[in-house]
């Protein structure tokens, strides 16, 4: 189980993509370590990054910030960012500052990769 | 390196001292590392260090004629504290160098002088000068910065409307308490004709200075927007696509901007991504806004904002809000919410404008104890009294 007052960031290759877990909560506390870990993979190269929300429990604007930055850059260098697996308080958040309606989100895993 | 030699002052009445200090720091001098200056006692130390203001370590004996080491040492605290001294005496002197050292004397060598041990000595005291003076540099730049942003804070506040509003046909108030000294949260009311009433509240990502700085630049430009445009999506989109331009960090902001008709109570608004207001009927019915399905400002140029439209009757209210308030968690990491905020509000629904805000903030105070506040809470709160007649 995750720690719900901390971050921890998994990752998992599936064929082209990979998939990026974080665990627990995203804050401006620890938006950063995010932000790193995501920049690792376009570091190397990695043009589809698939976000596994199934174990986020809480994000703050600082934390949507990375995920949104993420996004833009991967559209502007012809790659892809999907998100599945949204909780009930984070798709709230998504429905309200209107990310869900711009961002490529699904049911669940097998949904997003599908997608690819 | 071109660094200017560290000046060491050496305080003793043997003439003999400079010659052989001279020599065995020979290769130190040469090099640009040490700089010597010399004085034969206490007072003479006093006039060098009066005139020298780059000596930075005294070494000094303790018996000299004229004033001896002790009471330099106790008038060196006075003159120049930054100065650190080192106590040269004969080891049988022990009495003297343990109240040298109760005066404030960093360290001590014995005679006759050990040339190695005086170097370590000399090298480690100079380590701790370096460390204090960094240690009171960063001091100084964080009083400094403290002191700035004390007037930032001043800077956020008046730019605030201050005159509220209250009329015959409507009221409003508006509050904003930041987390940090300042926030990433802003509002703003104003009078666009006699009859039109703008009202924006809005929310940066992120907090703290960075926030503050987006905050002002967005501020700026939704004042010139609603200058030029009457449709508030019409402003968002005009702002959005400035603010999208070069924002490479992604910061963005969530932003409602609705404009009220006080000749028929028409509601016109778009909501950029921002928590959805509540209207509060004069029933006690609180009902949310439906959202204009747009996204946050700053991020994705070219998007398509939209107004949306409600219609306020004389006795109802509309309150903004950030969710510095639905998401103030208490001692049990529970937040506030917004079925506690519509509870709230809908107990409210006679209460003049002033007493929304405050009963809304002061709901959320008694909600979160003591825990402190970790995000910026700011809300308004417009009360519709009765139709503009022509």
């Amino acid at each position: 189980m995750a720690d719900e007052s901390t971050l921890s960031i998994q990752t998992e290759r599936v064929e082209k993509a990979v998939v990026v877990s974080p665990l627990g909560r995203v804050d401006g506390s620890n938006a950063a370590v995010l932000e790193s870990a995501i920049q690792e993979q376009l570091d190397a190269g990695e043009k589809v990054l698939v976000f596994d929300f199934k174990d986020l429990n809480y994000i703050s604007s600082a934390g949507l910030r990375v995920f949104l930055m993420t996004a833009r850059r991967l559209q502007g260098e012809g790659g892809k960012t999907l998100f599945f697996g949204l909780s009930g308080p984070i798709a709230h958040i998504f429905e309200i500052s209107g990310f869900s309606a711009i961002l490529s989100i699904y049911e669940n895993r097998g949904d997003a990769l599908a997608a690819l | 390196m071109n660094k200017s030699p560290t000046r060491l002052l050496v305080v003793d009445d043997e003439e003999d001292l400079e010659l052989l200090i001279r020599q065995r720091f020979r290769r130190h001098i040469r090099q640009g590392e040490l700089d010597f200056v010399f004085a034969h006692n206490g007072k003479e130390a006093i006039e060098k260090l009066a005139e020298d203001p780059d000596i930075r370590l005294v070494l000094s004996d303790i018996n000299m004629p004229v004033m001896d080491g002790l009471t330099l040492l106790s008038q060196l605290e006075a003159i120049r504290p930054e100065i650190r001294a080192v106590i040269v005496s004969a080891y049988g002197d022990m009495e003297n160098i343990r109240t040298a050292m109760n005066r404030g004397a960093f360290d001590f060598v014995t005679k006759p002088i050990d040339f190695k041990d005086l170097e370590i000595t000399i090298r480690k005291t100079l380590r701790h000068i370096d460390t204090m003076q960094n240690a009171l540099e960063s001091r100084d730049r964080l009083v400094a910065i403290t002191r700035e942003l004390e007037v930032a804070t001043q800077v956020q506040m008046s730019i605030l409307p201050r005159d509220h509003a209250h009329s015959k046909t409507h009221e409003i108030q508006g509050m904003m308490i930041p987390a940090r000294e300042i926030g990433g949260d802003f509002y703003n009311f104003f009078g666009l004709d006699d009859a039109l009433i703008g009202l924006i509240i809005a929310d940066v990502s992120g907090k703290g200075i960075p926030a503050a700085l987006f905050t002002m630049v967005t501020q700026t430009l939704l004042k010139g927007a609603a200058r030029n445009f009457t449709s508030p999506a019409r402003c968002l989109s005009e702002v959005n696509e400035l603010l999208a331009e070069d924002n490479e960090t992604c910061v963005f902001v969530t932003v409602f901007y609705g404009i009220l008709d006080l000749r028929d109570g028409t509601f016109r608004y778009c909501n950029g991504g921002h928590n959805p207001p509540r209207l509060i009927r004069g029933d006690s019915r609180v009902e949310t806004l439906p959202t204009t399905g747009n996204v946050v400002l700053g991020v994705f140029p070219g998007h398509d904002y939209v107004d949306g439209e409600i219609r306020l009757a004389p006795g109802d209210a509309l309150f903004l809000y950030t969710d510095g308030i639905t998401e103030a968690q208490n001692a049990r990491i529970e937040e506030f919410g917004e079925e506690r905020l519509d509870e709230k509000l809908s107990g409210l629904n006679q209460a003049t404008a002033r007493e929304v805000v405050n009963g809304v903030v002061d709901a959320v105070h008694l909600f979160v104890e003591d825990t402190p506040q970790s995000d910026d809470i700011t809300c308004i709160a417009l009360r519709f009294n009765a139709v503009l007649s022509a």
